[in-house]
């Protein structure tokens, strides 16, 4: 059964900023959230003055006051996404993980891969598939960074060579493994059933929510192989009344490709050791049975370093069809006909995750 | 040769660590109410909330958890990529983070999770050494 605040709430607009990726002209990160919710604000109808709270990856009070509003609720998040890390020089990061030549996310999630394939006897090549059909959804998605070569001097479609061949950054993990650092600005507006039906766009309820952490630093990572999205899922699930078999499609963030693949498993989407099945046998893929990340992933169309909200867009466009609409989904059309999305984000080292269950009418 | 990677400042709560690894000696914090070890140090055990904590010499042995070979950093490693990177399992329990020794960064197929390790330290300044760890024939 349900819980009491399943479909309590629904996204009724999902917006980007006007140039996103590797904009000419250079971008503040207010200007990306600006336009992304006067965007949103245009799509739906409701004016920018109606809005009353103001939830960020940071940025919340400025965005609030750039905007002129006296939201009565803002809040914040800061369980990572690639965050920069704090300076504190007794952080346990700065004294017992930094002196070992460690820089950013690259040299630590390459630990889970090594890990994932000496536990599960899987190979980097494995996880290779999931860079290789995330990058085919890109090519149909003309916001994409890597849509085409027009795009970017190596966009396009990839093979598994190309990935494995890539530059190494941290082995196993080869460039092709690693996502994209690039401009984003997105927005999605949030409100009550009664506001949700009387907006000119189609509703998608949050039917299931949760969150969980298992570490901050990785030291403290129990099980490369498993992240707190087993947990967070499973709060979401419940309070959905649904479980990994009802759902139609899932955005999950692919920070890396081990990240997609290890998540895939948490949500349940596949069993221990075979998230990548998901991606290697084309479920995934445009015209597959189950697709993700059908933007082009943060492997493919682009990474903000905290992707949660360009996860929550393309859930929001595929589920409610406004990707039909061109406007700002750049999507030439509806990739997929699904109903009902898991859409999972993680933070720091495999440290923190929050998952959504989505459903449209 | 001076030492040009990051020097770590240390912290009071980890002063007996810094202390022994000066003396080459691998200091671990142990609770006295559960008796498990943890890493790193804490002002509570993160296992069961006792606030009595006591130092012991560890064995300085352990193995391979998990690892991968950088090949890009920034700094004084720059000039050491490739270089193996690793998390170890402690024999007292829990587990350190390290750059490993005895190893070929250019043949990570020939590098094994669970080979035995064993921890050396080297000076960085007067007053901090740093815990490395080496691969020994099990
Ligand atoms: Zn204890």
């Amino acid at each position: 059964m349900p819980g009491e605040l399943s479909r309590a709430a629904a996204i009724v607009g999902a917006a980007e900023a006007n140039e996103i990726g590797y904009p000419e002209q250079p971008r503040t990160a207010i200007q990306l959230h600006i336009e992304a919710i006067k965007n949103v604000s245009d799509q739906t109808g409701i004016p920018i003055s109606r809005i009353n709270g103001v939830f960020g990856a940071g940025w919340s009070s400025q965005i609030a006051e750039h905007l002129g509003l006296h939201p009565s609720y803002i809040d914040t998040t800061s369980v990572g996404g690639g965050r920069a890390r704090g300076a504190d020089p007794w952080d346990p990061g700065s004294l017992y993980s930094n002196p070992y030549g460690v820089s950013g996310a690259p040299s630590n999630y390459s630990h889970a891969m090594t890990r994932h394939n000496y536990r599960w006897g899987t190979t980097p090549e494995d996880f290779a598939h999931i860079a290789v059909v995330t990058r085919q959804w890109a090519t149909l998605n003309p916001r994409a960074v890597m849509h085409s070569k027009e795009t970017h001097p190596f966009g396009g479609p990839i093979t598994l060579e190309d990935v494995q061949n890539a530059r190494m950054i941290s082995w196993p993990l080869t460039l092709l493994h690693c996502c994209l650092v690039t401009d984003y600005g997105g927005a999605v507006l949030v409100t009550s059933p009664e506001v949700a039906r009387s907006v000119k766009t189609k509703p998608v309820w949050i039917a299931g929510a949760g969150e969980n952490m298992s570490h901050s630093n990785m030291l403290e990572m129990e099980d490369f192989t498993a992240t707190s999205a087993a947990a967070s899922s499973a709060a979401a699930y419940k309070m959905a009344g649904m479980g990994p078999e009802d759902m139609e499609m899932a955005m999950i963030y692919d920070s890396f490709t081990v990240t997609a693949g290890i998540t895939a498993e948490m949500l349940g989407l596949a069993p221990r050791g075979e998230g990548f099945t998901l991606w290697k046998d084309g479920r995934a893929a445009p015209g597959g049975s189950f697709p993700i990340n059908t933007n082009g992933g943060g492997l493919s169309f682009n990474h903000s370093g905290m992707y949660g909200m360009q996860l929550l867009v393309e859930a929001y466009r595929q589920l409610s069809g406004t990707a039909e609409d061109g406007g700002y989904s750049g999507l030439p059309g509806k990739q997929t006909s699904a109903r009902s999305c898991v859409v999972n984000g993680t933070g720091g080292s495999l440290s923190t995750t929050g998952t959504l269950v989505l459903v449209a009418d | 040769m001076p030492y040009t990677k990051p020097i770590p400042e240390p912290d009071p709560l980890g002063q007996p660590f810094w202390e022994g690894a000066k003396s080459g000696k691998l200091m671990l914090p142990r609770c006295t109410s559960c008796n498990r070890v943890h890493w790193y140090p804490r002002h509570i055990c993160p296992h069961c909330h006792a606030r009595e904590i006591e130092w012991i010499e560890a064995s300085g042995e352990g193995r391979i958890h998990t690892f991968a070979v950088q090949h890009r950093a920034f700094g004084g490693w720059a000039d050491e990529t490739p270089f193996v990177t690793a998390y170890i399992d402690l024999n007292e329990g829990d587990r350190m983070f390290t750059v490993l020794r005895g190893v070929d960064a250019t043949k990570p197929e020939t590098i094994k999770i669970g080979a035995p390790v064993k921890v050396e330290f080297e000076a960085a300044s007067d007053d901090v050494s740093i815990a490395f760890w080496r691969v020994v024939e099990g």
